[in-house]
């Protein structure tokens, strides 16, 4: 069919990115219209596809120019991919819907927003379908520079000063990056992630372990991972509102795709789960204890997101079935619930400058809905049960127990426990305490508030009714376990 | 040691030590400019390093051109003087995402400097460093 290809999710949005100044001096509606047509489109397709791929059992690759495999680029569309692309696809729609009527009377500013917010998407989406190690990088560096672009886009706040911290650590990410595929192409003269995979045993021990460790860091940087993650939270507070929601479904999902890659796929140690293991230990209680003593409502949620990456590489490191299978439900729970999070909690701080969990205080009774989305939120993501953050700690418990780290599992729940103190801290405040009055709350529009009760009918229908993606998420785990399958689906062998 | 060999180890010893200028500036200076521009040399190693590694002695353009068969005769033959294509191919692309990273450091510089009045990234502190 000519209408459904895997490479649209590439060559249409970054079309449509620079065609946006055009567009708008026809006429000045089309900037909000034209990204919200093609996210639509890109939404259908993606499920479209990934039925698909579920049905048949056949993943979708594209040779980019007819190149095979080794020598060109493809595009591998496969039951993995493909969830993690149509959970980007969905978020990316539910992020227009909520900023359809961002920065109405700014012309300017608004096309700046929009086209940026497409190359962040573009960025993304490549890193997880490339089957190509160069390529990824290329993607990485388009979210990358665009997340820059989107952090500074306040001149007002402190932006340039959080987008020149996340420019360096991003750059010294992406050095280290190219210096590891050096190492690898200069070895085994190849850049196909698949080709890297069959071949890389015959790499010389000292470089394997150099590469592996500098792709790494340099992945782990662009996924928050412990220590390189400082310039996170700033990040996240000094964008657009609903740039979090960006930053925490896309962005971070790119680099924490990248690093699942490289640990499951690119290389074959026995120990670098173990290192997983630890890393996501050490992001996971870094950042819930510093979550706990924030002030400022978008760095709690930022820390809180931080902590949310440290429980799904522990997901991981497990590297049982079990294990991969609560990480990727993980995932998926962390882009729908902290997008609630930060959709609600940028309408609840809309007129305050510092954004302080004081100055929102009270305002349940003023913005009653917006208000619960956040608490629907709270909950779901501490794990309470009629949502779906309860099934993916579930399965991780589950995991965790299979595996006998009762340690772990003791850890996890008393971690939950300071994630409910901190969530609880501000729906105690939204609810309980006296307005201070020295901020006018915001009405939300009705396309933020579609956006937000999407959202929560998604997280409750999941929660209620988790077989709408187990299924999925089944195929998805039994794909990234099996690395014969995709060096075979990748290279056709 | 021949020639050749002093070459060789004259580019990776240049490109690694730009890297660790470019590091070195980026850590250790206080000014933005310098920042960008260390992360720039920084870029710039990697490059020349990526180039040496597709380094062939008196090597030809990888195009199996009639005057090159002549000279060489067979394609195995011909291929061994060739210089690796892809390896440049990927100093192009990060020439260009280099130069794209730099452009948008400087933007951003020049934006601290209007805010701030400063260069001086110690002076910078409204969000914790």
């Amino acid at each position: 069919m000519v209408a459904v290809n895997p490479i649209y999710y590439i060559a249409l949005p970054l079309l449509f990115a620079f065609m946006l100044p055009i567009l708008g001096k026809i006429y000045k509606g089309l900037i909000r219209i034209v990204p919200g047509i093609l996210y639509a489109y890109l939404m259908v397709m993606s499920l479209y596809l990934l039925r698909q791929v579920n049905i048949t059992g056949q993943p979708i690759i594209v040779e980019i120019a007819g190149w095979k495999a080794p020598w060109g680029i493809n595009l591998i569309f496969d039951a993995f991919t493909g969830l993690i692309v149509t959970f980007i696809t969905v978020l990316a729609f539910l992020v227009w819907m909520y900023s359809y009527r961002f920065k109405k009377v700014e012309f300017d500013n608004a096309l700046k927003y929009f086209v940026l917010l497409m190359l962040v998407t573009v960025g993304s989406i490549g890193v997880v379908l490339t089957g190509d190690i160069f390529n990824q990088f290329v993607f990485l560096e388009i979210t990358a520079l665009s997340s820059y672009g989107l952090t500074a886009f306040y001149r007002g706040r402190d932006g340039a000063e959080a987008a020149f911290k996340y420019l360096l650590v991003g750059s010294l990410a992406s050095t280290f990056i190219l210096l590891g595929i050096l190492l690898i192409y200069s070895q085994l003269g190849t850049l196909n992630m698949a080709d890297i995979a069959r071949n890389i045993h015959i790499m010389k021990p000292e470089l394997k372990i150099m590469a592996f460790l500098l792709l790494f860091i340099g992945y782990g940087i662009e996924a928050e991972m412990f220590p390189m993650n400082g310039w996170a939270p700033d990040a996240y507070s000094q964008a657009p509102g609903p740039i979090g929601s960006v930053f925490a479904s896309m962005t971070s999902k790119a680099g924490l795709y990248a690093l699942i890659r490289l640990t499951f796929t690119l290389f074959d140690f026995s120990t670098v789960s173990k290192l997983l293991f630890v890393m996501g230990l050490l992001t996971l209680i870094f950042a819930e204890g510093i979550a706990l003593r924030q002030e400022k409502i978008k760095r709690m949620l930022a820390y809180s997101s931080i902590g949310q990456i440290g429980l799904i590489m522990i997901a991981f490191s497990f590297n049982t079935y079990l294990g991969v299978f609560a990480g990727i439900f993980l995932m998926i729970n962390h882009a729908l619930i902290k997008s609630l999070l930060f959709f609600s909690a940028s309408y609840l701080a809309y007129n305050s400058p510092k954004k302080y969990i004081k100055d929102i205080q009270g305002f349940g009774k003023y913005m009653p809905i917006t208000a619960f989305m956040f608490g629907l939120g709270a909950f779901a993501i501490v794990g309470f049960p009629p949502f779906s953050g309860f099934w993916s700690k579930f399965y991780l418990l589950l995991a965790a127990a299979q595996k006998h780290y009762i340690v772990l599992i003791i850890l996890i729940l008393s971690v939950s426990l300071v994630e409910l103190v901190y969530y609880l801290r501000v729906v105690h405040k939204l609810y309980f305490a006296e307005p201070t009055g020295e901020y006018e709350p915001h009405k939300p529009r009705w396309n933020g508030m579609l956006a937000m009760i999407l959202l929560a009918l998604v997280i409750i229908a999941i929660g209620v009714y988790p077989d709408l993606i187990t299924h999925y998420i089944d195929r998805a785990a039994v794909m990234i376990m099996d690395k014969a399958q995709y060096i075979h689906n990748s290279l056709g062998l | 040691m021949d020639n050749l060999q002093i070459l060789k180890i004259a580019f990776y010893g240049a490109s690694i030590s730009l890297i660790i200028v470019g590091l070195y500036a980026v850590i250790t200076k206080r000014n933005l400019i310098k920042i960008v521009l260390g992360l720039s040399i920084m870029d710039n190693g990697l490059n020349l390093l990526f180039i040496t590694i597709g380094f062939v002695n008196n090597g030809t353009a990888p195009i199996f051109s009639p005057l090159v068969m002549e000279k060489y005769k067979t394609v195995e033959a011909a291929s061994q003087v060739m210089v690796d294509p892809v390896v440049q191919a990927l100093v192009l692309t990060a020439i260009v995402i280099g130069f794209g990273v730099t452009a948008v450091a400087l933007a951003l510089v020049l934006r601290l400097y209007r805010h701030h009045n400063t260069t001086n990234i110690d002076e910078i502190r409204n969000l914790k460093w």
